[in-house]
Formats: structure tokens, sequence, C-alpha cells
């Protein structure tokens, strides 16, 4: 067993850096796009739980190998299984995907990202998101210099939350608005 | 809606409430009982977390003058200089950068990363394996601190700043050169590839060394050492920026020390007849597989593979 801590600093700094080439992955080897941040979950709770037993030694390699892995089996659970399409993920050569330096990443390129990503917010939201954090006013503080109550700020940040991290991380930053419309108290989760 | 995106939605929720002031231990059991419900919860959790920090850790990339705080309109923040000016993180194998104020930044390194960071006055500074410093730029002097590790310095010529490498309890200060400051614990290596630079102790007792290029200062508690060598030979110790470790007849001891820096799998040498073998030839920093496997083939050495440890012995 993987004690707790140890488990999750592997996932945050081995697994997390990977998701924009993971995300290329899979869109390019998945027809449906609008499947594609399911598959992600489903791939990281796989990962997550094997790596409580122990984790590899090759991260990389590891995780593009399952997700090849759950490809297939998604494939071959689907109610029509297109043949075409296992006998590709068979033949996938993992080594492609898991060859580029992701790492090199420059620190230019991110900031630009998070710029764009900014930028495609809806204006109240990117308002919102700014003020808090980047401008690091309270919640209050936002609430009160854009006159909106703060559940409204906080609705705003949610979304701009998720859009945001989504686009950075590689993703469309393109968030399906919540049906949680209700705020629930955090102690009523 | 999917399940996904549900559990998003409330990772998100928690990590913003969390962040609130009136965030209570009640809450902190509360969310801890949901991570711990799923791991679907949890991965949620951990991706949110990730995200965010990133997305924080851009944002304080900011211009580090003192900005009087008249609030400036919001996009004037992203202009490219700002930008320029404020650009400088790592980005190496699940490096971590945090923040201690707008103008000092800590950049870190994982076993096995490597990664360059650019400061804000022209200085590019590369970090090794294993690394943790510390760089705050100000009027009158360019100060970084190695906390542990090893990084190389292509320091921007600024005579009216000097700047200043503390490493441990040595001191080194340049104008503009390039070198490099390895620490380990007390002991302390500056290899110097272009220009002079001056080595002292924090606590000045004895006179500086003064070091030029192709010199290595290598400085323990009680001694500091200068040992001229050819430009080759400070080179092939930055070999590391090629993702290269260069043995010239080290003991297999020594390099067995060296490769382990770099990889989460450690070479551990179970007799001193096989830490005594000379080794001579470059090799890939990360890959200790290779390396495990040449000792076995060139040296008939025993290999023996568990776990996180290669065992050799002969």
């Amino acid at each position: 067993m993987v004690d707790a801590q140890r488990l999750d600093d592997w996932f945050l700094s081995e697994v997390m850096p990977l998701e924009p080439a993971l995300m290329r992955f899979l869109r390019r080897n998945w027809r449906n796009g609008s499947e594609v941040a399911d598959l992600r979950q489903e791939l990281y709770v796989n990962l997550y739980d094997a790596g409580r037993e122990a984790l590899p030694s090759q991260t990389r390699a590891f995780v593009f190998r399952a997700a090849r892995n759950l490809l297939i089996n998604r494939a071959l659970r689907g109610q029509v299984v297109s043949i075409e399409l296992v006998a590709d993920l068979e033949a996938l050569n993992v080594a492609d995907a898991t060859a580029g330096p992701e790492r090199q990443v420059a620190a230019r390129d991110e900031l630009r990202r998070l710029q764009i990503g900014l930028d495609r917010l809806p204006p109240r939201c990117r308002e919102v998101v700014v003020l808090r954090r980047i401008e690091g006013l309270s919640q209050r503080e936002v609430a009160s210099k854009l006159g909106v109550g703060e559940d409204t700020v906080e609705k705003q940040m949610l979304y701009g939350m998720r859009a945001l991290i989504d686009f950075m991380l590689g993703g469309s930053g393109k968030i399906r608005r919540g049906a949680a419309a209700q705020t629930p108290k955090a102690g009523e989760l | 809606m999917s399940d996904h995106s549900a559990i998003e939605e409330h990772a998100a929720l928690w990590r913003h409430r969390q962040e609130q002031p009136d965030w209570t231990a009640q809450d902190q059991a509360a969310l801890d009982a949901w991570l711990d419900e799923s791991t679907a919860h949890r991965v949620a959790w951990l991706r949110m977390e990730y995200g965010w920090q990133k997305v924080g850790r851009l944002a304080s990339l900011r211009s580090p003058a003192p900005a009087p705080r008249t609030r400036r309109p919001l996009a004037r923040f992203w202009r490219p200089t700002a930008m320029a000016a404020g650009l400088a993180l790592a980005i190496g194998l699940g490096s971590l950068v945090a923040t201690d104020s707008f103008t000092r930044h800590a950049y870190v390194t994982e076993v096995g990363g490597h990664a360059t960071v650019p400061l804000a006055d022209g200085t590019k500074i590369e970090l090794n394996t294993n690394t943790k410093l510390r760089a705050a730029l100000a009027e009158k002097q360019r100060t970084v601190w190695l906390d542990r590790g090893e990084a190389y310095f292509e320091v921007a010529h600024d005579a009216s700043r000097p700047f200043v490498v503390y490493a441990g309890a040595r001191k080194v200060t340049v104008l503009g050169t390039k070198f490099s400051v390895r620490r380990d614990g007390d002991r302390v290596v500056v290899a110097v590839v272009d220009g002079r630079v001056r080595v002292e102790e924090v606590k000045a007792t004895k006179p500086p060394a003064i070091v030029t290029r192709g010199d290595t200062v290598i400085a323990e508690p009680a001694a500091t050492l200068v040992t001229p060598k050819s430009i080759d030979r400070v080179e092939s110790e930055l070999a590391w920026r090629r993702g290269l470790l260069e043995f010239d007849k080290s003991t297999l001891g020594d390099a067995a020390q060296e490769i382990n820096r770099y990889n989460r799998k450690k070479l551990v040498v179970e007799d001193p007849q096989a830490g005594a073998i000379r080794i001579t030839g470059s090799f890939e920093a990360e890959n200790v597989d290779a390396f495990a496997r040449l000792l076995r083939q060139a040296f008939g050495l025993n290999v023996q593979e568990d776990g996180d440890e290669i065992r050799i012995s002969s």
C-alpha cells in the first residue's frame, strides 16, 4: 500500500502534468468528442486506484497504456462495436504519444494560454475571476465592487474556475453549466 | 449532465469554499469525508487543486514594480511588458512553483526534473534534478538562494546590480557570466564557464576566492579549494544540461551516487570491489536500467532488481 500523501503527490506532480498530452491522445483516438472528459475522469480513477497498490516507475508510459486499454474496453463495450476502431487502437503505438517532451512547455506559452483562457470567459465571469484570483479581493469585496450578491460571485467563480482549468490543461474551456444551480452549503454536499 | 461533470462541480465548490475566511474545522471534516467517499471525488479534487494552483501561480507573475495600489484597468495588467517582466516559473517534470511574494519566486524540480527559468532581468537559470532555489530581483542587487541541488546560471550583465548566489555558508558574487553552483548539504561546488566570480563565506573570515573561466571551486565548511581545470572539464561537469552524465575514470560508487540523483529507482552497490570499478563514458542520466544492463554486460556484475532498487554486486 502506498501512503495517501505520497499517492496524492504522485498524482499531482506526475500524472496531472500529462493532461494536455493525454487529452490530445484521447481526442485523436476517440470519435465522440463529448465523451472525452468522461473518459479522462474514468481513467484518473483507474490510475489512482492502481497507484494505491504501487506507484509505477514510468508514469508516462503507464498512463498512456492505461488510456489505450480504456479506449479499447469502451469500444468493445459500445453497442455498435467498430472492429475498425478496435483494430486501430490495438495498432496504436503508444510510444509515439508518450515521446513528446511536455516538460519543455515554455512559461511564456502557459501565460499566453492563461490570457486566452481568460479572454474566452463570459465578461462578467472573467471580471469575477480576475478580481478574486488575480487581484486577490475577497468574495465580499468583489460582490460589493460589482454590485452583485455574494452568491452570484460564487456561481461565476465556479464556472470560471472549471472553464479556465479545463482550458489551461488542454481542454476546450467549454464547460456544461451546472445543473447544481442550487449551491448547497458546504456542509450539505 | 454526466456524473463527472457533477463531481467536478462539487470539487470546484469545495475548493472555492475552502478559500473563504469562514472555512471551519467542521467544513474541513466534511470535505475529508467527501474525498474519502470515492476515488472519483478525490481525483476530481486533485485535478481542481492542480489547475487552480497553476492559475494562481501564473497570475502572481506580475511585474515586481512596487505598484502604488491604485487599481489599473484590468486588461492592462496582462500587457506583454508585464508578462515579460513577470515571466518566471519552472515547469520541470512535475515541478511546482510557489511564490513568497510578488518579487520573490521559488523554483523546485523533483528527482529527474530539469527546468529552465528566465528571470525578468534577462538572466537564465537552469535547474538540475531535485533542486530548490529562490530568486529576488531588487533595485540594487539580484539575489538567489540555492536551498538544495544544482543550477546553471547565465547572468545578464548589469554593473549596477551585482548578482549574488547564497549556497549554505557560501556566497557567490558576479556581474555577468556563466557558471553553475551545486549544493550537497554543506558542500558547495562552483564551476565557471565564462567570466569571473567571487566565492566567499557568508560570514567572511577569510579572503574571497576569485574564480575564472575553467576553474572549479569546492567549498566545505572548513576549507575552500580552487582547482584550475580545462574548460572541457567544466563543460563535462555541466553535461547534465544535455540530459547526460559524463564519467572519467570515476568509481562505480561515485557514479551510482550521481545517477541516483536523477532517478526514483536507486542503484545500490553492495560490495567494495564492485564499488571500486572505474567507469568512463557518457550516460543518459535518467536511463538507470540501461546503465545497470551495461554493468552486467561489460563487467559481469550481478544485477538484481528489487522494487525501487537495483542491487549490484560482484
